[in-house]
C-alpha cells in the first residue's frame, strides 16, 4: 500500500496547474509559465503572479504513441505547443477525435482533465489540457 | 442503442420502448468532477461575477470520483474560488443537484451568501448488460444563483417531497446499482414528482396553462411524457427541455441540462416548471420566471445546442475501456 | 587545458540483461587501466550516471564503485547531468587535473536503462525535461523532440523524407563498430515507414534503449606515458531546454553558447570530424545548425547531400555511429563520444576511421539543451 506520486509536489503546483499561474518580470516585462525564481530571461528576481489566458492558438503539436507508464488508458497522448499571446506553454491536448483537427493556428481553449491517476487508492491529479476551442469562455480569478 | 444491443444480445424492440437513440458517455481522461467544472465555467461567464464573489459550492452527483474527498472543493481552487466558500458534494441519487439548488435559494434569500454556484453531474455507471446501460449517461450542468437584481431568471417558487421509497440503490463499495425495475416507475417516479407539482400548484395557485416549459427528470424518452401529460402540460411545452432521447440519462444533470436548454431559448416573461427527481426518493417543483437579462447572458459561453450537436460516435469498445467496464491492472 | 588520455574502454551498448552496472563499469574500466599501465597512481575516479537511483536503487555510485573496481581508498564523485552527465563529469575529471588536484583520473561513464519495461523506461527519461511543466503530464521522452520535428519541416518547408538521410548515415557508420547496439544498414526511406514513437517521430528517428559503459583513464602532463590524445578544452553552458521558453526554438541556446565559449577559449572552429548529440534526428539538425556547421534550415539537406559522411568535405559527423546506432546509454554516453574522439584521433578507431584525424569536436546535451557540453579532442 504505498504512493507513487507525491501528493504535496501536486497541490503545491495547484495554481500553476489549475490556473495557468505563471510569471511577469517587472524588470524586463515578460512573461514565463510555469513560475521561476528569477527570470529566465534577464535574471531579475521582481516578479510578479499573472494567470495565464486560457485560450490560445496552436503553434506545433503531436501525437505520443510510445506512452510512459500509467497513460496507457489516455493513449495515444496528444501534445501541443499553443501561443497564449503573454506566453506559450506545452501541454496534453484533448478531445482529439482526428490527428487532421491539428494544424498550426487552430484556436485552443483550456480544460480541466484527469491527467495521473496514483493507481487504484491513490489520488487523482487533474491539469489543464488544450481541445480545439468551442467557446467555452475564460474565468480569470 | 443499437451498439449496446448487439453486443449484449438484446433485441431492438426491447430498448426502443425508452425512446433513447444515443447516449454520451465522458471520454478516458473525463469524469463527473471533469464536466462539472466545464459547466461551472460556462455559468460563472454568464453570471458575469467574479469567482471570488461565489461563497458556496455544491456538487450533487452520484458518480463521485472519491468516496471520500469533496469534489467540490478541487473544483472551487480551479476556478479561484476558494478559499473563502462553503464546499460540499451531495448525495441524493439524481437530485442532489437540484436540493443543492434550493439549499442555495435559502441561503441567498437569508443574505448568508450573496452568490452560490451548484453543479450537478454524472458518470452514471450501469451493470454491464443491464437495461439500464441504454440509458446512464454522461452529463454536467450547473448555475450560479445570487440576487435577484441582474439575473436571467427568477425562482419564484419551490417544494421538495420526499419519503423513504428505495426504487434504485447502490451500496458501498459495489460498482453498479441495483433497482427495482417496474417499482421505480409508479411508486417512485411518478408519485414523487406528480406529488411535488401538485404541491407547487397549490402553494402558488399557478396551473400547466401558465407555464411555457415544463421540464422533468428525463430517465429515458417515455418517462417525462407521460408524467407530463398526466399533469396536464402539452408536448409543446415539454419537447424544448426533453435532452434524454439524444444523450441518455444524465442522473444529477437530466433536468438541469433540459432546463439550461430551455433557457437558451426562452423569452422574458416566460414561466418554467421544473420537476428535478431522485431515487431513493424525492422530487422538487420550481416555478421560474425569466426575465429580460437572459438575452444578453445567453451568448456569453456555448449553448446545449452546440453541445448536443459536437458529438463523435464511439463503439462499445472505446466505451467499455474509456468508462472503465473492462478490468485492468493498475 | 593538458589533460591526457592514457586509455580508453567500453562495452558493446545492448540490453545487457546479465550485467549489472557494476560488471559494465568493470568491463570498461578494467580495459582503460590496463591499456593506461595499471590501476595504480588513479587519485579519482568520477563517475558519470543518470539513472542509477531510478532503476537500481542506488545512491553514491562512485563511492560503491570504487571498492568493486578494486580500488577502495581513492576519492571519488558521481556527476549527473541527465543525458549529457558524460561530459559534465569528464569536464569534473579535467579540471581536476588542470586545478592539479590530481595526476590521474579514472572517469567511468556507466548506465543500465533496460531494468524495467519500456513504458517505465520512458516516464524516466520523461525527467529529462524540467518537471515544474511536464512531470504533471505524460508526455514521454519524445513528445517536445516531435513537435521540434514538425516546427523545423514547417519553417524550412523541408520534407520528412529528407531528414532521413540523418538515420541512414548513423546506421551506415554504426555498423562497421564492434561497440554499436546497432549494426545494420537501412535506406533512407525506411526510417518514414518505422514504428510511430510521436508523430512524425520514428522508432527511427531515436535511440535504442540500451545499457552500456565507457572508461577513459585522465591524466596530467607531468603523469602521462604514452598518450593516445589529449583534450584541449571542455566548455558548457546552461540554457532554456525548452521548446515553450524560447523565442527561436530551433536554435539550441546552450550549444550555440558552449561552442562560443570553446572557440574563444581555444581559437578553433575547424575539425576534421564532430561526435554530436543525435538523441533525435532532430537534435541532430539543430545542433549542426546551432554551432553554424550549417546554415539554418540547410542542415537536412547537407547531410542528404553527404557533406557530412565519411567520403564528404566534412566535417564527419557521428564516425561512430551516434546515439542513434551506436546507442545511448544516457548518462555514460558522453564518455562513449570522448572515448571514441580519443581512439579517432589516435588512428585507433574500429569503426569508420576517419583519415588524418587530428581534431574532434564532441558535443552533448540534456533534453533540448538546458545544460550542454562541448569538447575539443586532439591528437598528440
Amino acid at each position: 500500500m504505498s504512493m507513487e506520486l507525491s501528493i504535496p509536489r501536486f497541490w503545491r503546483f495547484k495554481h500553476s496547474i489549475y490556473r495557468l499561474q505563471a510569471a511577469r518580470c517587472r524588470s524586463c516585462g515578460r512573461v514565463h509559465y510555469p513560475p521561476k525564481n528569477a527570470c529566465p530571461y534577464c535574471g531579475s528576481r521582481d516578479l510578479e503572479p499573472i494567470e495565464l489566458p486560457k485560450r490560445g492558438k496552436l503553434v506545433s503539436y503531436t501525437t505520443v504513441y510510445a506512452v510512459p507508464e500509467g497513460s496507457r488508458q489516455y493513449s495515444p497522448i496528444y501534445v501541443g505547443l499553443i501561443d497564449l499571446g503573454l506566453a506559450k506553454v506545452v501541454a496534453e491536448l484533448t478531445d482529439i477525435v482526428d490527428p487532421s483537427q491539428l494544424r498550426k493556428g487552430v484556436e485552443m481553449e483550456a480544460v480541466l482533465r484527469k491527467a495521473r491517476v496514483d493507481r487504484d487508492a491513490g489520488l487523482i491529479y487533474y491539469v489543464l489540457k488544450f481541445r480545439p476551442a468551442m467557446g467555452v469562455p475564460d474565468v480569470q480569478a | 442503442m443499437a451498439e449496446i444491443a448487439r453486443i449484449w444480445g438484446w433485441h431492438p424492440e426491447q430498448y426502443k420502448g425508452l425512446a433513447v437513440d444515443e447516449k454520451a458517455v465522458a471520454g478516458p481522461d473525463e469524469d463527473s468532477l471533469t464536466m462539472g467544472y466545464e459547466a461551472a465555467r460556462n455559468a460563472i461567464a454568464r453570471a458575469q461575477v467574479r469567482p471570488r464573489e461565489i461563497e458556496a459550492v455544491f456538487f450533487g452527483t452520484e458518480s463521485k470520483p472519491y468516496a471520500v474527498k469533496p469534489s467540490a472543493t478541487i473544483i472551487a481552487e480551479a476556478l479561484g474560488i476558494t478559499p473563502m466558500t462553503m464546499a460540499s458534494d451531495l448525495e441524493f441519487a439524481c437530485r442532489a443537484a437540484s436540493e443543492g439548488m434550493r439549499a442555495l435559494t435559502g441561503m441567498v434569500s437569508s443574505g448568508l451568501i450573496k452568490y452560490g454556484l451548484v453543479i450537478g453531474s454524472d458518470t452514471a455507471q450501469a451493470n454491464p448488460g443491464d437495461v439500464l446501460e441504454f440509458t446512464a449517461a454522461s452529463g454536467a450542468a450547473a448555475f450560479v444563483i445570487g440576487p435577484e437584481k441582474g439575473a436571467a431568471a427568477i425562482i419564484e417558487d419551490s417544494v421538495t417531497f420526499v419519503t423513504d421509497t428505495p426504487d434504485f440503490w447502490r451500496r458501498s463499495g459495489e460498482p453498479y446499482p441495483l433497482h427495482g425495475e417496474g417499482f421505480t416507475g409508479e411508486p417512485a417516479y411518478f408519485y414523487h414528482i406528480e406529488s411535488a407539482v401538485k404541491a407547487l400548484f397549490e402553494k402558488t395557485g399557478l396551473r400547466p396553462s401558465d407555464f411555457k416549459y415544463a421540464i422533468f427528470h428525463q430517465p429515458n424518452g417515455k418517462f417525462p411524457v407521460k408524467v407530463g401529460q398526466d399533469l396536464g402540460f402539452t408536448l409543446d411545452q415539454l419537447k424544448e427541455g426533453l435532452v434524454t432521447p439524444m444523450i441518455g440519462n444524465t442522473y444529477n444533470a437530466s433536468a438541469l441540462i433540459g432546463f439550461a436548454k430551455v433557457l437558451d431559448k426562452a423569452k422574458p416573461g416566460d414561466r418554467i416548471l421544473l420537476a428535478p427527481f431522485g431515487s431513493g426518493a424525492g422530487s422538487d417543483a420550481y416555478s421560474i420566471l425569466v426575465t429580460e437579462a437572459i438575452e444578453a447572458k445567453r451568448l456569453l459561453a456555448p449553448t446545449v445546442e452546440q453541445y448536443l450537436t459536437r458529438k463523435v460516435k464511439v463503439d462499445y469498445g472505446f466505451y467499455a475501456k474509456s468508462r472503465e467496464i473492462i478490468y485492468v491492472i493498475k | 587545458m593538458q589533460v591526457f588520455v592514457e586509455g580508453v574502454g567500453m562495452t558493446k551498448v545492448e540490453r545487457h540483461y546479465e550485467k549489472g552496472l557494476s560488471h559494465l563499469a568493470a568491463e570498461a574500466a578494467f580495459k582503460a587501466l590496463d591499456e593506461a599501465g595499471g590501476p595504480g597512481g588513479v587519485d579519482y575516479i568520477v563517475v558519470a550516471n543518470a539513472l542509477a537511483t531510478l532503476q537500481d536503487e542506488q545512491l553514491d555510485l562512485g563511492g560503491y564503485l570504487a571498492t568493486s573496481l578494486g580500488l577502495r581508498g581513492v576519492r571519488a564523485l558521481t556527476i549527473e547531468a541527465g543525458e549529457a552527465s558524460g561530459l559534465a563529469a569528464a569536464q569534473v575529471a579535467a579540471s581536476l587535473i588542470e586545478s592539479g588536484m590530481a595526476d590521474k583520473v579514472l572517469l567511468v561513464g556507466v548506465e543500465k536503462i533496460t531494468e524495467f519495461p519500456s513504458s517505465k523506461a520512458y516516464r524516466h527519461l520523461q525527467m529529462i525535461y524540467d518537471s515544474e511543466s511536464r512531470s504533471y503530464y505524460n508526455v514521454g521522452f519524445a513528445a517536445d523532440a516531435a513537435m521540434l520535428m514538425r516546427l523545423y519541416m514547417e519553417t524550412y518547408g523541408v520534407d520528412r523524407e529528407l531528414l532521413s538521410y540523418w538515420p541512414a548515415l548513423m546506421h551506415n557508420n554504426a555498423k562497421e563498430n564492434p561497440y554499436a547496439m546497432l549494426n545494420f544498414a537501412i535506406k533512407p526511406d525506411r526510417v518514414s515507414k518505422a514504428l510511430v514513437i510521436a508523430e512524425p517521430l520514428t522508432l527511427l528517428d531515436t535511440f535504442p534503449l540500451g545499457d552500456g559503459a565507457a572508461a577513459i583513464v585522465l591524466s596530467s602532463k607531468d603523469s602521462s606515458s604514452k598518450p593516445m590524445a589529449k583534450i584541449t578544452a571542455i566548455e558548457s553552458a546552461t540554457g532554456l531546454g525548452s521548446i515553450e521558453l524560447s523565442d527561436d526554438p530551433l536554435i539550441i541556446d546552450s550549444v550555440a553558447e558552449a561552442y562560443k565559449r570553446l572557440s574563444s577559449l581555444t581559437g578553433v572552429d575547424r575539425f576534421d570530424f564532430i561526435e554530436l548529440h543525435d538523441s533525435f534526428t532532430i537534435t541532430a539538425l539543430l545542433i549542426l545548425e546551432s554551432i553554424g556547421v550549417a546554415p539554418k534550415g540547410k542542415a537536412a539537406e547537407m547531410v542528404a547531400q553527404g557533406s557530412f559522411s565519411p567520403t564528404g568535405p566534412g566535417p564527419v559527423a557521428n564516425p561512430s555511429g551516434g546515439l542513434k546506432a551506436r546507442g545511448h546509454p544516457i548518462g555514460a554516453t558522453g564518455v562513449y563520444q570522448l572515448a571514441e574522439a580519443s581512439l579517432q584521433v589516435a588512428g585507433k578507431f574500429p569503426g569508420v576511421q576517419v583519415r588524418g584525424a587530428k581534431r574532434g569536436l564532441v558535443i552533448s546535451m540534456n533534453g533540448l539543451g538546458s545544460n550542454s557540453f562541448v569538447a575539443l579532442v586532439e591528437g598528440v
